[in-house]
């Protein structure tokens, strides 16, 4: 167990380490700039559904495999179309030090100082108020009877709304964040018949809201104006600002300060990081080392690097390696034949028959794939390069010379000429003939420029001088006398 | 007695006499200077050509182009010296492809001799023949043409 670990730990490369910090903190700021947004909660669900498909395949649910790859590729698709506008304000609105790092600053945080300085002001004025801190319960019911708006929280707003003269004070604010979402609530009167007189609307109204739900109610009375704070069965009349506070951060209203909600919420980010490190650690296992381990043979074509552009390759014993790589599923499945990749280096290459060894360091391969064989191994090659070599040079006569002449001999300027090429083709070729010579039109002793034949695969020394040939011939009468 | 030591005295000096001229006919003895050796005699190409044919054991309209109205190619050479009974080769190349081996035997002290082919249609073209000793060094290379 401990050696298979120690392997395990062995195996990670540090570009797997990078590649799972990276890819973590690629994540980790999508989370930082998409959370508490609509689209965050559908990336989290299209995750969900990706997940439901992977074992959904696994296990071999077809259709519901084919269903959950639809939905996903669906839902991929969508969330570009519908969010376009969000996605548009992410990437215009940041720039991009504020895309890789930082945290944007979210204003959302309640600001208890300024509502509890503002319901004590209010208490002093006797001005009436009622406030709703909401906990978990739905509250929609109520809401749906107040005004809606979108009013950030500020001293001012609080004491303007609750205004006498205002037309919605009658009504209860319900607080949300560090914003006013609702004014004028009607909230639900108690039918407590326990209560004491003293007790006026408002009072009932703090007290059925807090009775039924587990929302918290802050109420000044007009009256006497005292504050109070309903929750549950409890309704509770506050002294200081302290107390207030108390009781609002027992609500779950924070400030951002350096309290406990500041605590929670960094240690929500830490979190949330930590969850990052562990999905993509998981993804990276699960696609590097897998839960299946496959086993391919691939043929793969050699390449010879460092050449010495004058070196001619005439043949090879082998053109492609057959190779035997391991690995992930996922991996293995993946590759690509361009992926894989066998060099041979030539630097050490000579004229003449050669044997190269092929090496491990030889084959490249994706990251995670290992390779288990090489066959063969050696690679032989017999490699030319060019060479000057000195030929005779010949006429090629053509045609009929007059029956009574003979072409006795002939003298050719230069005699010989110099070709380059491969020592293989050189080989070969053994005399340079000229261009066609017609005999038809020669009368008598002559001479005549010609252009040589140059064969294939070799060329003419640009140093020759031999690109035109002249040649000096003697022609004869014929001796016409049998012979013995 | 007087007569005596002439004899005896005529008698030394024939020993001795003697003695210096067996000296001087043995080849063995040291400080002799010893017979230069004879000049090695080579194998020596004096005459080649090809020709329509043979007249007096002579080429006879030598030549580098040949109609194929001739019908045959002779490649006649001569060597002087011969040194010894050997023999030599015709080689017949038509373009580069060997066509045609002829062994010629050669006796001393000289020796002339040749070889030729018939020629067909196809044989047109660039020729030539390789005179090779019997080490397998070429003497010489005739260079000729067969045309229509």
């Amino acid at each position: 167990m401990n050696s298979s670990l120690f392997i395990f730990f062995d195996s990670i490369r540090w570009q797997d380490l990078v590649d799972i910090g990276l890819n973590s903190y690629i994540l980790f700021r999508l989370y930082v700039l998409l959370r508490g947004t609509r689209m965050f909660r559908i990336l989290i669900g299209i995750l969900f559904l990706w997940f439901l498909q992977k074992i959904a395949d696994s296990q071999g649910l077809i259709v519901t495999s084919w269903a959950m790859q639809a939905i996903t590729a669906v839902s991929a698709l969508i969330i570009i179309v519908v969010f376009s506008h969000e996605i548009r304000n992410l990437f215009r609105t940041r720039d991009f030090v504020a895309l890789l790092w930082g945290f944007p600053k979210k204003n959302d945080l309640t600001p208890v100082e300024v509502i509890t300085d503002s319901i004590f002001k209010m208490a002093s004025r006797h001005c009436g108020a009622l406030l709703v801190f909401p906990g978990r319960n739905d509250l929609s019911d109520i809401l749906k009877s107040g005004i809606a708006t979108d009013s950030i929280i500020s001293r001012e707003i609080i004491q303007s709304i609750f205004w006498q003269g205002n037309p919605v004070h009658d009504g209860a604010v319900i607080i949300e964040n560090n914003r006013i979402t609702h004014v004028a609530s009607i909230l639900p009167l108690s039918d407590r018949t326990d209560l004491p007189k003293f007790y006026g609307t408002r009072h009932r109204a703090a007290k059925g809201l807090a009775e039924s739900t587990d929302a918290m109610v802050v109420l000044v009375s007009e009256e006497k104006g005292n504050i109070m704070v309903a929750k549950g069965m409890n309704l509770e009349e506050i002294g200081n600002p302290a107390e207030l506070k108390k009781h609002l951060k027992l609500q779950g209203v924070h400030d951002g300060g350096k309290g406990n909600g500041f605590a929670v919420m960094h240690l929500k980010t830490m979190m949330a990081a930590l969850m990052c490190v562990i999905f993509v650690t998981g993804i990276w296992y699960g696609v590097t080392r897998g839960i299946s381990h496959t086993l391919i043979s691939l043929e793969a074509p050699i390449e010879y690097i460092n050449r010495d552009p004058e070196m001619n390759i005439i043949d090879t014993t082998i053109d492609v390696v057959r190779l035997r790589l391991s690995g992930s599923d996922v991996l293995v499945n993946s590759i690509k034949p361009d992926q894989v990749r066998v060099k041979v280096d030539m630097a050490a290459a000579k004229v003449g028959y050669n044997s190269f060894v092929i090496e491990n360091e030889n084959i490249i391969l994706p990251p995670g794939i290992n390779l288990s064989k090489i066959d063969p191994r050696i690679v032989e090659m017999n490699i030319d390069a060019p060479k000057q070599k000195i030929f005779p040079i010949q006429p090629d006569w053509t045609g009929i010379l007059k029956e009574d002449l003979i072409l006795a001999s002939i003298k050719i300027y230069p005699k010989e000429l110099r070709l380059k090429g491969n020592t293989r083709v050189l080989y070969g070729i053994s005399t340079v003939y000229t261009e066609k010579l017609d005999l038809n039109s020669i009368k008598k002793s002559g001479e005549i420029i010609v252009k040589p034949v140059i064969p294939a695969g070799v060329s003419l020394d640009p140093k020759s001088n031999a690109h035109q040939i002249k040649i000096v011939y003697i022609v004869n009468k014929r001796d016409v006398e049998e012979a013995e | 007695m007087h007569t005596e030591k002439i004899y005896l005295t005529a008698l030394c000096f024939l020993v001795f006499g003697a003695t210096i001229l067996m000296a001087d006919s043995d080849p063995d003895k040291k400080g002799q200077v010893p017979l230069e050796p004879a000049p090695e005699v080579k194998l020596t190409l004096k005459e080649a050509s090809t020709c329509e044919d043979l007249k007096n054991s002579k080429p006879w309209n030598q030549a580098v182009v040949f109609s194929l109205k001739n019908r045959k190619v002779t490649c006649y050479c001569s060597f002087d010296p011969v040194p010894e009974k050997t023999f030599i080769q015709h080689r017949w190349f038509h373009k580069d492809r060997l066509n045609a081996r002829r062994k010629l035997i050669l006796k001393p002290p000289r020796w002339s001799t040749f070889s030729t082919i018939q020629m067909r249609e196809n044989d047109k073209g660039p020729w030539r023949v390789e005179i090779m000793g019997p080490d397998g060094k070429v003497f010489q290379t005739l260079r000729f043409s067969i045309t229509d």
